[in-house]
């Protein structure tokens, strides 16, 4: 028998963490963040139409990323999803 | 001393025999690995890894890793080194590398994150290169020599342990890249004109580490000019492809690897190493036009959206992100290393 050390080492904190998903989204207000990449914008704010559709949501406004996809949101955009959403549908997509 | 006491922040795992089909066993039920064969990582290797770095903290903590936020600790940082192969005496290359990627500027989280196939190319510079034996010469990028093959390795094993960039989860690229698995080249300092890359960027060390996020290099051969243009010309072509990100992200670094014969031509007709740069950034350059055609999103300076469609825009908005060294041996081939875009290189003093 061997012993040898794992090479994956502790894991540091995240500087933010996810809040929880609300459980019921009836008169919940979702926003996009866009992270402009090609169609992004357009498939995010389809599934919140959808999603509203289905469960009596309101869709809020979209919030574009300056900085695109490649570096973390301005603290401006961030104040601007906390304060107007309480479900917020991003992502990455090419 | 309890191993656990020694080294609270480890786990450690007991393989039932030490050979490569054990090892490959045991790292593949876990998801670790790169795909080739591994060194085991036992307590006396890892020991003997720490302990090149003299008596420093083996707990402290060298970087936090994105997208894992993994803490690559020395001991963490010497667990992979002994994976990839290193000799102890590579390791405060290893450590400097690592350290140079937690600086912000890199942006690790969107270079680990990104779809583009970007890797870390680590370049190792001044008098390391020869007291250590890593390759500047003939080959430099590969393959065949031990020190550039298991440091660059111990690098990707890092980022893959540590900073969780598992090819999926933590590593979206689209089809992935041969430099992931290594990419580690030393400078030709002997053989440079212009010196050693280091000082270039205002680092003022005997030796140093580069760490760069880009593309593997794109080769350029002239086999005939003897004059500084008809040779960076070629350079400048390879640099204008709209396929690369630095097509539409403007502030990308090119890194270039002349090969000594091309750096003996251009310098000896009286040009400096900044003369380059900015040279490749006057010719490296495309119509407004085809750009514009090519991307809907372009992440540029402010400036460049401004000119006619017919301005010859450049793939970089400065010469200073045009970095130029010296590596390779005979013959009259040199290279070009684009970047991954939205990240900056580093360059650190050595640790001693």
């Amino acid at each position: 028998m061997v012993r040898i050390l794992s090479p994956e080492g502790d894991v540091g904190t995240p500087p933010a963490v996810l809040t929880a998903a609300p459980a019921v989204l009836t008169g919940r207000r979702i926003v996009v963040l866009d992270n402009g990449k090609p169609n992004a914008r357009l498939v995010m704010e389809h599934i919140a139409g959808r999603l509203a559709e289905r469960t009596g949501a309101v869709v809020g406004v979209t919030v574009a990323k300056r900085g695109g996809a490649a570096t973390p949101s301005e603290p401006s955009e961030l104040a601007a999803v906390r304060a107007s959403a309480d479900l917020v549908l991003t992502g990455s997509a090419d | 001393m309890a191993p656990d006491d020694q080294m609270p922040d480890m786990a450690f795992l007991d393989i039932p025999i030490e050979s490569p089909e054990a090892l490959y066993a045991a790292f593949e039920a876990r998801g670790w690995g790169d795909g080739l064969p591994l060194v085991a990582p036992t307590e006396d290797r890892v020991a003997a890894m720490l302990a090149a770095t003299g008596d420093r903290d083996p707990d402290e903590v060298v970087a936090v890793l994105a997208p894992r936020f993994g803490k690559a600790t020395r001991r963490a940082i010497a667990v992979n080194a002994v994976l990839a192969g290193c000799r102890p005496e590579w390791m405060p290359v290893v450590v400097t590398a690592i350290r140079a990627l937690g600086q912000p500027q890199v942006n690790l989280r969107g270079v680990n994150a990104t779809t583009h196939p970007v890797s870390v190319l680590t370049i190792v510079h001044g008098r390391a290169v020869d007291e250590l034996g890593f390759n500047g010469g003939l080959g430099a990028f590969g393959p065949g020599n031990r020190a550039n093959a298991t440091v660059g390795r111990a690098v990707r094993l890092v980022l893959l342990h540590v900073a969780g960039a598992t090819p999926g989860p933590g590593d979206a690229s689209t089809q992935g890249q041969p430099s992931k698995y290594t990419f580690c080249v030393g400078e030709n300092v002997v053989s440079s004109p212009w010196g050693g890359y280091q000082r270039s960027v205002g680092v003022d060390a005997e030796s140093a580490v580069t760490v760069h996020c880009g593309e593997n290099p794109h080769n350029f051969h002239d086999m005939e000019s003897d004059e500084p243009a008809r040779i960076l010309d070629k350079a400048a072509s390879a640099m204008s492809s709209l396929g690369m990100n630095n097509a539409c992200i403007s502030e990308g670094e090119f890194f270039v690897a002349l090969c000594p014969e091309h750096a003996a031509t251009i310098a000896g007709a009286g040009w400096a190493r900044a003369d380059v740069s900015a040279y490749l950034y006057e010719r490296a350059r495309l119509p407004a036009a085809m750009f514009r055609e090519a991307f809907a999103n372009r992440r540029w300076r402010p400036w460049m959206h401004a000119v006619a469609d017919d301005h010859l825009l450049p793939m970089t908005d400065s010469p200073d992100n045009v970095k130029v060294f010296v590596a390779g041996g005979a013959g009259k081939h040199s290279c070009v290393i684009p970047s991954w875009g939205v990240t900056r290189s580093v360059t650190l003093a050595l640790e001693p």
